[in-house]
């Protein structure tokens, strides 16, 4: 049986990898409580936000024990939340131990994101059927592909580095410019194609778990988390206007 | 329509890569944006933009939330991917265009459709996701 305090910290980190991950608050504070009563703790408050944790565990001879974990940007990783999802629907179930949680999610911790380029060139599948989808024609398209394959490698480049503002903004203005200039020797619909290449920056899943937790009545998260997919999109929307004003659009 | 119809699928799969849906489920968030994607493109001629909106997302969300039963996933590994091609980029690029461009009137219109749109998709998705938690809690536990 594992100590106590690394039982704490346990639900705690499962409750941080949530967060990184981009999941709902709903979902994490539903996996702290699960987890915590599936630990012998006879009560368990927690409150999540996106930037921040805090757990409060009750035992049963009423010692408390409260951690907070600030919580810094992580990538969307939906794969890991359905991991740590099942972890601890298994652990409440009583079908794996705390041991074997915590290696599991030790594990999960290391193995992070694979950004691989095959990543980036199915990104730019993506611009290319927002291109099409958008009415463009498989000109369009194609030049789509390439360019949001481009962005995808830019921001990759600047990750970690930069704030994502800058990030977005940055990839936002490669985009424009390689297919304003494409646009002088190809007849292209240039509106078409950046759309479709910029689409790979916006912020889609920030905006669903935004939805998500503003209809379910997670107030702050849902309002920080639309301030961030707010401020990304202008931030696209100003590298685009930057290059089309410089352009002379 | 195939065509269009196939992108909508290629869109929600790429974009399942980019969110990082478990791999083994990509497929999946596919036919949920395939479906989205068509049954806006269906309906947008016999209730409008909004309402072609809401039905897609009602659509996406009800087949998200049937695979996530079945497949014992969050809703989420479908939803976020699925969601994707009606999401209105198009017009939020070109709200931005038209201030730009200093045409501050078309602006003002796209950009209360573009707020209209996004509202018909939560819209489709609460109301989904509202029914299925309330009507499906007995047949199986959890999401």
């Amino acid at each position: 049986m594992i100590p106590v305090e690394q039982l704490v910290g346990l639900i705690l980190t499962a409750g941080e990898l949530l967060l990184t991950c981009g999941a709902e608050m709903a979902r994490v504070e539903e996996t702290i409580e699960r987890m915590g009563r599936a630990a012998g703790f006879v009560q368990v408050e927690s409150y999540a936000t996106p930037t921040g944790l805090f757990v409060s565990l009750h035992d049963a001879a009423g010692k408390v024990y409260t951690r907070v974990k600030r919580i810094r940007g992580g990538q969307s990783n939906i794969a890991l939340i359905a991991e740590v999802n099942s972890l601890s629907r298994a652990f409440a179930a009583g079908e794996i131990s705390a041991e074997e949680v915590q290696r599991a999610l030790e594990r999960l911790q290391e193995q992070g994101a694979p950004d691989s380029f095959s990543r980036k060139l199915i990104g730019g599948g993506g611009a290319l059927a927002f291109a099409v989808m958008m009415g463009g024609g498989w000109r369009e398209g194609l030049v789509a592909g390439v360019v949001g394959t481009l962005v995808l490698l830019v921001v990759s480049l600047m990750e970690r580095r930069f704030p994502k503002v800058l990030q977005s903004a940055v990839g936002s203005m490669v985009a424009a410019a390689v297919i304003r200039c494409a646009a002088s020797y190809l007849d292209l619909n240039v509106n078409v194609a950046i759309v479709g290449a910029v689409m790979v920056l916006a912020p889609g899943m920030v905006i669903t778990t935004a939805i998500r937790d503003l209809l379910g009545g997670e107030l702050v998260s849902g309002l920080s988390r639309s301030a961030e997919a707010l401020v990304i999109a202008v931030a696209i929307a100003t590298g685009v206007a930057v290059v089309l004003s410089l352009g002379g659009a | 329509m195939l065509v269009q119809t196939a992108m909508g699928f290629l869109a929600a799969v790429t974009f399942g890569y980019i969110f990082r849906v478990p791999a083994n489920q990509s497929v999946r968030c596919g036919v949920v944006g395939g479906l989205g994607w068509a049954v806006f493109l269906a309906a947008q001629g016999h209730l409008g933009e909004v309402g072609a909106v809401f039905l897609a997302a009602t659509a996406a969300s009800v087949c998200s939330e049937v695979l996530a039963r079945r497949h014992h996933q969050p809703v989420i590994v479908f939803l976020t991917p699925g969601i994707i091609p009606i999401v209105p980029g198009g017009k939020a690029y070109l709200t931005m265009l038209s201030f730009v461009q200093k045409d501050y009137t078309q602006g003002v219109v796209l950009l209360v459709t573009t707020l209209f749109l996004a509202g018909a998709i939560a819209a489709g998705i609460i109301i989904t996701s509202a029914v299925f938690r309330n009507f499906s809690r007995t047949k199986l536990k959890g999401r």
